[in-house]
This record gives C-alpha cells, sequence and structure tokens, in this order.
C-alpha cells in the first residue's frame, strides 16, 4: 500500500513541459470509505485478532491522509455534444494512439444509436468517471482507485485480474488484456495510473489523461475530435473546454442545453453529460 | 491379508455384530491392498487428464487468456461457471454427513466417510478453479494483504476457505477412533507409512466413555456449523454475481437458488461416488440400493425445489419485460441458447426426477443414470447462468459470444479428473469407510433388538450433541455487501458567503483603448461582501459615454494551457452613462463566479465594428471563491456496509475459534490418560 501511494504521486517533471510549472494536482489515493472508517468497529471487534492488525495497517495510515485532506482542486469531467457528433471515430484513435491500445481496446468508443423517428446518431463513450462507481466497490485488492479529483483510475500493479469491475460497469468501459499488450511507444516510464502501461491479464480504462490534467492539456480524444464534440470541464472552477478552443462556463453550459447523464437511474452519479439533439434520445438500458 | 486372520483378532459381543463389524473394518481396509490393474489403468488417465490441464493452463498463463476462448463481451466464463459448479458439488458431503447426522438417520453410516471426502477434494478443487479464472494469480496473495472489505469476491475468499477449513475438521475428527482400531487390530499390517499416520492421528485414543463424549460433542458443533458455512459460501458466489447491476444476475433469488443448485448437485455427486466405489471395492454387502434409494429421495426433494426455484427466477423478469432482463430471457428461452436451456430443463430437472418417481427406474441404475444428468447438467444450467447475461452489452444490448477452445475445455476436464484421482488417492491413506459410526449404530440397533441394559451407556452417542451449545454468532450466514464504499470525500467548502470579505479587494485597471480617438473601453472589478462585480465604461469616437452597447465580459484562465482560454461570462448592454455592470452569480443567467483565489484576470470587449474590437482588462485579487462543485448527498446506506463488515468479521473469527475448540477439545481428551 506504501509503494501504490508513492507511485500516485504526480511525475515531477513532464516530458512536455518546463520543470517551473509544477503541477497543483495532489493526487491522494482516495480510500474506500467502509475500508476506512471501518477499522473504528473493527479494531474493537477484533482487538485480540493478530490477523486483523496485519490487515488494517495500511488502513489506518490511509485514514489519518484522507481526513486532513481538503476541498479538492479540481473535479474533472466531459460534457459530449451528440449534436455536432459525426461519429468519424477520431477520438477512439487518438486515445489507442496515445495508450499503445489494440483496435478492439476502445476507451472511448463511439456507438451507434439508434434515434426516436428510427435514425441513428453517434454516441462517444469514455469512463463516466462516476462519483459512486460500481467497479470501486466490486475489486477485491483496490485496485481501483479513486482520486480526490473524481478520477476512476485503476492501478496496475495490484489488478489480479478477477474482471469484477467489468461485470459491474453499466457503461462497458473497461477493457481487459486478453493477450500481451503492444509494445509500449512514447510512454514514460515507469507506469502510473494515471498513464498506465497496460499488461496482460489486468483491466484498463479511459483515465481521462489525468497525466496531462495537471499540465493545461487536453485529454486525447478532446483535442483528437475535429468536431469539438467533446469537452474537458472542471466542476470546481466551471470551466469547459473543447479541442477546436470554445471555452464555456460549465453549469451554464449544461444547463442552457438541457444536459442529461447516461443511465441516471442507476445511481453511479457519472461525471459525463451529454447534450442530446434534435429528435436524439438516450434510451434507459439497463 | 486374509478373513481368517481378521476374525480372530475379534473379542466380546455377539456373534452376529461381531461378524459385520469384522466385514467393515475388512471393507474399509480394501483400497490399502495392492492396486489392482482396473486402479492402475483408472489412475494413469486421469492423472494424464489432468496433466493436459495443467499444461493448457501454462499455454494460457504464456499468451493470454484469450486462447482460453474469452473475449470482453465474454469477460466471465467456462471458468467461473467451473467454480461454481466444483464449489457446488461439494455440499453434498455436508448434506449427507451433517444433515443425516443431526436427524439421527442411522443408514447414513457407510455413506459418511466417502461424502466427506468428496466435500473435501471438490472444494478444493473449486478453489483452486480460481486461479485459471484470474488474469494474474501470481497476485492473488494481494486478498490477504489489501483486500478490499466491501468487494464480494474478498468474501468469497473467505467464506470459501472458512468453509474448507470445516471441511477438514469434518473430515478429520472421525478418522481418529477409526485409526486407533484399525492400527490396534492390524498393526504393521497397514504398512509403515500408514501405521504412522495412523498411530499420530489417533494417539491417545483408547475409546473411553468420556473421549467418545467428547468426540461426538465436537462432531455435533461441526455437523451444525457446517450447514450455515455452506449456505454463506454458496450464497457469497451467488452474490458476486447479483451485487452488479447486470439484468438477470442482480437478482434477490440468486443466493438461495446457488444453495439449492449446490445440495442437488452435491448429493448427486455422492450418489456418483459412492456407486463408483462400491463397484471399485465390491462394498455391496454394506451399502445396498436401499442407499442409492434413499439418496435419490433426497435429489428428488432438491429437483423438485430447483425446477420451482428456477421458474421463480425467471418469471417476473419476462413478466415485465423491462429492457435487459427480457432480452436475456429471450436469448435463454427461445433464443440461440433455448436448446441449451431446454436440455438443462428436461435432462437436469425433470428427468432426474422422474427417475426416482417411476418405481421401475427407482434402483441403483435408475440414481446413477438421474446423477450423471443432474450433475452435468447443473454445470450447463452454470454456463447459462454465466454467459448468457454475462455477454449482453449493456450499450447496444447485443450479445457477444464466449468460444470454447481446447485449454479451456482441457482445464475444465483436468478438474473433473481431479475428483475421482484425488479420492482414489486419498483412500489409499485414509479408511474409505467410517468404521466408529458403523459399528455404533450396529451396537445401538443390535441393543434395540434386545431388552438389554448394557446399551444405555452408548446411546447418549447418537444424534446431536445438544449438550454442547453453539457459540452465538456461530452460524455464520449472510456475507451480503451492500451498496457501500464508493462514497467521495466529502468536499469542505472553501468560504462561507461574506465571511471575511468585508473590505473591498484591491483592483489594478489596465485600459485597452489608448487613443482618446478611437472608442474605448475600461474595466474595473470590485469584490464586496463576497460577490465580484465588474464594471465596464465604455467612451465613443468624441470621448461621449457610447449607450446602447453591447459589452461582453470575459475570464481569462490557464487551467487548460497556454494561450489563456476566455469564458464568456456574459453580455450588458450600457446605460445612458455608457456604463456597463456585472455582478457574477449575480442572476440566473450569470452563474459563474470566481472559484479560485489569487489574482484573476477579467476582461471587457466591445466591438465597435466587424473588423474592431476594443478590449480593457483587468486583475483583480480575488479573496472570496467558492468552488462551483457540489458533491452528491452520501450513501444512506453506506453505514449500514461497514456495520456488515465489521459483523462479519466477528461471526468469521468466531466460526474460526469454534473450529478450533473442537478440534483442540478432541485432542485434549486424547492426551489424558484414563
Amino acid at each position: 500500500m506504501f509503494a501504490k501511494e508513492n507511485d500516485m504521486q504526480p511525475p515531477t517533471t513532464h516530458p512536455d513541459v518546463p520543470a517551473g510549472l509544477a503541477p497543483e494536482l495532489a493526487q491522494e489515493v482516495s480510500t474506500v470509505l467502509s475500508r476506512r472508517s471501518l477499522l473504528a468497529t473493527v479494531g474493537l471487534a477484533a482487538a485480540g485478532g493478530a490477523l486483523a492488525t496485519v490487515f488494517f495497517k495500511d488502513e489506518v495510515h490511509a485514514a489519518t491522509v484522507a481526513k486532513g485532506a481538503t476541498a479538492p482542486e479540481h473535479a474533472w469531467c466531459m460534457v459530449i455534444d451528440l449534436r455536432t457528433c459525426d461519429g468519424c471515430e477520431m477520438c477512439t484513435r487518438s486515445c489507442q494512439q496515445r495508450h499503445g491500445l489494440r483496435e478492439e481496446q476502445t476507451w472511448i468508443k463511439v456507438y451507434s444509436m439508434e434515434d426516436s423517428s428510427g435514425g441513428t446518431f453517434a454516441m462517444p463513450r469514455p469512463c463516466m468517471m462516476c462519483e459512486d462507481p460500481p467497479c470501486l466497490k466490486v475489486c477485491p485488492v483496490g485496485a481501483t482507485l479513486h482520486t480526490d479529483e473524481g478520477l476512476v483510475l485503476v492501478d496496475q500493479d495490484t489488478c489480479i485480474g478477477s474482471r469484477a469491475c467489468m461485470a459491474a460497469c453499466p457503461y462497458e468501459a473497461r477493457y481487459f488484456n486478453w493477450s500481451e499488450p503492444l509494445p509500449p511507444k512514447g510512454i514514460p516510464m515507469p507506469s502510473t495510473p494515471e498513464m498506465p502501461k497496460q499488461a496482460q491479464g489486468t483491466v484498463g480504462k479511459c483515465v481521462l489523461c489525468a497525466d496531462r490534467l495537471p499540465y493545461g492539456e487536453l485529454p486525447a480524444c478532446v483535442a483528437g475530435c475535429p468536431m469539438g464534440v467533446l469537452y474537458i470541464g472542471d466542476l470546481v472552477t466551471d470551466i469547459a473546454v473543447n479541442g477546436p478552443g470554445k471555452t464555456v462556463v460549465l453549469s451554464e453550459f449544461l444547463r442552457d442545453n438541457d444536459a442529461v447523464r447516461y443511465k441516471e437511474e442507476l445511481g453511479t452519479n457519472p461525471r459525463v453529460w451529454y447534450i442530446l439533439g434534435h429528435g436524439q434520445t438516450l434510451g434507459q438500458q439497463v | 491379508m486374509s478373513t481368517d486372520t481378521l476374525n480372530s483378532d475379534v473379542t466380546d459381543t455377539d456373534s452376529i455384530t461381531e461378524a459385520t463389524t469384522t466385514h467393515a473394518r475388512e471393507a474399509a481396509l480394501r483400497p490399502f491392498g495392492k492396486p489392482s490393474r482396473g486402479w492402475w489403468l483408472a489412475v494413469s488417465v486421469l492423472t494424464s487428464v489432468v496433466l493436459l490441464g495443467i499444461i493448457a493452463w501454462v499455454v494460457q498463463l504464456r499468451d493470454g487468456m484469450a486462447v482460453a476462448g474469452y473475449n470482453d463481451q465474454a469477460f466471465w466464463s467456462i471458468y467461473i461457471a467451473d467454480v461454481v459448479t466444483f464449489i457446488g458439488v461439494s455440499y453434498g458431503g455436508a448434506v449427507v454427513s451433517a444433515i443425516l447426522r443431526l436427524t439421527g438417520a442411522t443408514w447414513r453410516a457407510p455413506l459418511t466417510r466417502l461424502a466427506e471426502g468428496t466435500a473435501v477434494v471438490t472444494v478444493l478443487v473449486g478453489a483452486a478453479l480460481i486461479i485459471p479464472h484470474i488474469g494474474r494469480p501470481h497476485l492473488l496473495w494481494e486478498l490477504v494483504t489489501q483486500p478490499n472489505l466491501a468487494a464480494p469476491v474478498f468474501w468469497d475468499f473467505i467464506a470459501v476457505s472458512t468453509y474448507t477449513a470445516a471441511s477438514l475438521v469434518f473430515f478429520a475428527l472421525p478418522l481418529i477412533p477409526d485409526m486407533a482400531v484399525l492400527r490396534k487390530q492390524y498393526g504393521q499390517q497397514l504398512g509403515r507409512r500408514r501405521a504412522r499416520l495412523f498411530a499420530a492421528v489417533s494417539r491417545g485414543w483408547v475409546g473411553a466413555p468420556r473421549q467418545r463424549r467428547v468426540l461426538a460433542g465436537a462432531l455435533g458443533v461441526v455437523s451444525i456449523m457446517i450447514i450455515p458455512l455452506a449456505v454463506s459460501v454458496h450464497s457469497v458466489l451467488a452474490w458476486a454475481f447479483a451485487t452488479t447491476s447486470r439484468p438477470w444476475w442482480h437478482e434477490s433469488i440468486w443466493a438461495p437458488q446457488f444453495v439449492v443448485a449446490a445440495l442437488y448437485s452435491g448429493v448427486a455427486l455422492v450418489i456418483l461416488v459412492v456407486a463408483g466405489f462400491r463397484r471399485g471395492y465390491h462394498l455391496e454387502s454394506l451399502i445396498t440400493e436401499r442407499h442409492f434409494v434413499r439418496l435419490g429421495f433426497i435429489l428428488a426433494t432438491f429437483s423438485a425445489t430447483y425446477i420451482y426455484l428456477t421458474f421463480a427466477d425467471l418469471l417476473p423478469g419476462a413478466y415485465v419485460g423491462e429492457v435487459g432482463t427480457a432480452d436475456v430471457f429471450a436469448r435463454l428461452l427461445v433464443g440461440d441458447l433455448a436448446v441449451w436451456f431446454w436440455l438443462f430443463a428436461v435432462a437436469g430437472g425433470l428427468l432426474p426426477l422422474l427417475l426416482v418417481a417411476l418405481p421401475w427406474t427407482r434402483n441403483l441404475p435408475g440414481m446413477v443414470v438421474a446423477s450423471v444428468l443432474v450433475v452435468t447438467m447443473m454445470w450447463l444450467k452454470r454456463m447459462l447462468m454465466v454467459n448468457a447475461a454475462g455477454n449482453y452489452d449493456r450499450m447496444t444490448g447485443a450479445f457477444g459470444d464466449y468460444h470454447f477452445t481446447w485449454v479451456s475445455v482441457s482445464v475444465t476436464l483436468a478438474a473433473t479428473a481431479a475428483v475421482p484421482l484425488l479420492l482414489m488417492l486419498l483412500f489409499r491413506v485414509v479408511p474409505l469407510l467410517s468404521i466408529d459410526e458403523i459399528e455404533e449404530i450396529q451396537e445401538i440397533e443390535a441393543a434395540n433388538a434386545r431388552p438389554a441394559t448394557t446399551a444405555a451407556a452408548h446411546t447418549e452417542l447418537i444424534g446431536p450433541a445438544t449438550s454442547d451449545a453453539l457459540p452465538a454468532g456461530a452460524t455464520g450466514k449472510g456475507h451480503r455487501v451492500p451498496r457501500v464504499a464508493g462514497v467521495l470525500t466529502l468536499v469542505a467548502l472553501l468560504c462561507s458567503f461574506g465571511a471575511g470579505a468585508a473590505t473591498p479587494a484591491s483592483a489594478t485597471t489596465s485600459q485597452g483603448g489608448k487613443s482618446t480617438n478611437t472608442t474605448a473601453i475600461t474595466i474595473t472589478g470590485v469584490e464586496s461582501g463576497g460577490l465580484m462585480e465588474l464594471t465596464a465604461t465604455l467612451t465613443g469616437r468624441d470621448g461621449d459615454p457610447l449607450a446602447d452597447a453591447t459589452v461582453a465580459f470575459l475570464f481569462s484562465t490557464t487551467q487548460f494551457g497556454t494561450p489563456a482560454r476566455l469564458v464568456p461570462l456574459g453580455s450588458v448592454t450600457t446605460d445612458g452613462a455608457g456604463v456597463a455592470r456585472l455582478t457574477l452569480g449575480g442572476d440566473a443567467d450569470h452563474l459563474y463566479q470566481p472559484t479560485t483565489k489569487g489574482p484573476q484576470k477579467f476582461i471587457a470587449t466591445y466591438a465597435a465594428s466587424s473588423a474592431h474590437l476594443v478590449t480593457s482588462s483587468t486583475t483583480v485579487n480575488v479573496t472570496v471563491a467558492q468552488s462551483a462543485y457540489e458533491p452528491p448527498p452520501p450513501n444512506p446506506l453506506a453505514g449500514m456496509g461497514e456495520g456488515l463488515i465489521a459483523a462479519l468479521f466477528v461471526i468469521v473469527l468466531a466460526v474460526w475459534l469454534t473450529l478450533a475448540a473442537q478440534v483442540w477439545r478432541v485432542r485434549r481428551v486424547c492426551r489424558v490418560v484414563l
């Protein structure tokens, strides 16, 4: 656990950015709440059990770290304006190129959906970065992390490949490395949850290019979208921007365009908003 | 060893009991003799199959799980179905041994050892199948070093290991009197290593009444415990599926259905194992057709229950027709999986029931056929349950496919072969029959047959040891993990409105339009009372105020890189004095408020003409900033989850301590010189 937290520290230098611009991002792993506050109760119950003390030593540490944490400086989110999406899949390709993924590993996938008049529209689906991620709860070894800034990431060094998260994700946003991953190119070493190097037998998913965000760079899909469909946003600073350069006040943009979240009824509180077009629907598929 | 030698050792008791007792002892030793050619043939074939499976697993380890037929639309498939099947059949041992012991069914005696052995072997094989199921088995130890206590899979691990320990204790305790009596009677005839093992296990056992009482008590406690433990194992396995929001998996009936499925297939496997060993070691005189018919009745009970549960599982979803569940059920009942589902329904549900119900098939071959059907069809049912819903793409509503490959089939066959192989090897070491139990029951039956007073001392040994009360909380049921965790650290608001912000913040202004001859604009920003007010003054070509002009306010941010991005804050029309005022967050059309403290740059622009834009910027030191982010309300059930996890740990601890206590008390009573 200690080793994992060290891995979570943002890189002190970034290949594309001068060393003077230190990232403000403090990536403290927000441990699962249940694990943390369980300690008090279990500590009592299993005071005698040496087993329990071994189990929770790390959690005690994590709990003390998390308690001192202040409000997050960022709350990353995404807005997807379906009105302008033509389904060119440039987002998918930009992402795959940056993360060294196979063709079937579509961390952002463009689905062809049917609208109510029988036509189709394109709908990109990244990781929804849920505030209550179902994948987080079911991971038996805590390899899925939820950062203070709301990013759901996978620690490739910890993942045992149980694929419980794939079963839990209602958005099918997780992809397993069923065979040897493509040789990494241009991926800085060592692998971090923000910029993971894929390993055979682990689960990978969209990371919203978490390594770029502290440096003011756009995620690969946002930068790669020629239509300006994808917006990266920050719920704290209330700003969202897209690739071509449009900048909006996030809350107003969502309100004025009647943005919705997909599968709201599942209670996952996704952090991706969709702006529907004319005659377009988002089915309530479960 | 000849029958003559065996008979000569027999001492008191009457002649009828004497003969059957000797027979049971002799029969229990049959697997210890020189193995037959058939035994060697069976062992070598089974070993080859196991080896092939291990090779296949190594190939999978090297090349990745794709070689086992998996893909992102079939992420859970054959291996998890195997795990459920093998751990499921281990419940048979608990039924035949524990339930029949607690209900005082004396006919169980010749079956218990085989049933308990089957339980131990199958649970070990089932647990081992988790290894090919996961992507990186070399990291499995993380389940102990850094578990996520909210994860059902973690509780699977706890439940399976606890149940395995209980099964081992339940298997091992009755060995003590058997090994003592065999060692005493046959000594070195058992073989040097066996004699040493038997001596070690049965050290101190003389069969004294106090020892018998303690052992019966310990077995009673473990019998009671193993039933809820088995319920917990199969329930938590079901909850690994049911705690996802996937259609069909997300059903409350899954846990009880898994438990009944385990009972059903477990009894069937016990029938098969007993039939196999009965034939192989000629135990016909001890295990009669009557035994199989009785087991068949138990099988029929579970068959009917399982058919009912399957119907109850499918009806509501099919009736409502909700998207997702209806798609999965359509595929299962009338779609491409329908052939397999109805094959299961007929061959795995109705046929076994019929074979037991019809008098002319209610015999040994009939029960064996029924059991073969049940064991194979229950595996098929698990495959359907895993794949039909697991393949469903919850974005598109389409179905993926799992493809069988030689790797996954070999691993599954290897696991199947490992069960008889391990049983055959196990019973080369431990006695095949529970001699003590058989003799005890024979004695009691003999005593009941004649009005003897001597038997009174032993009657307390049958039935459950009611004097040994179960410690509170030891019945480990229900490792339900509800929606817990995943809750964000709550965000404290950066500042409250107006607090400590009475004084206006300093502001510096730079003028955009330098020349007084052209249209000019100036912007000032004042923060007061927690609100930021931007004021732009617009002057025309002649220096007069420009009225009815639209001024756009912008905020400059470098959050998304340089050059700075301009965030439009809204437009305001100038009044008669050429002044436009914008209060940030002041009305519903202008929601933006400063979100970060420190010097922030604001800009006012006016399009004097389509080609000419006048701008002015000011930097305001923001002292009152408020995060625009509002976290979702906390899950009201999160606290319940924490309490549940704590309670489960207490229960698990109690179970392990109780198990250890039973072993300890039996060991202790054996140490005392009586």
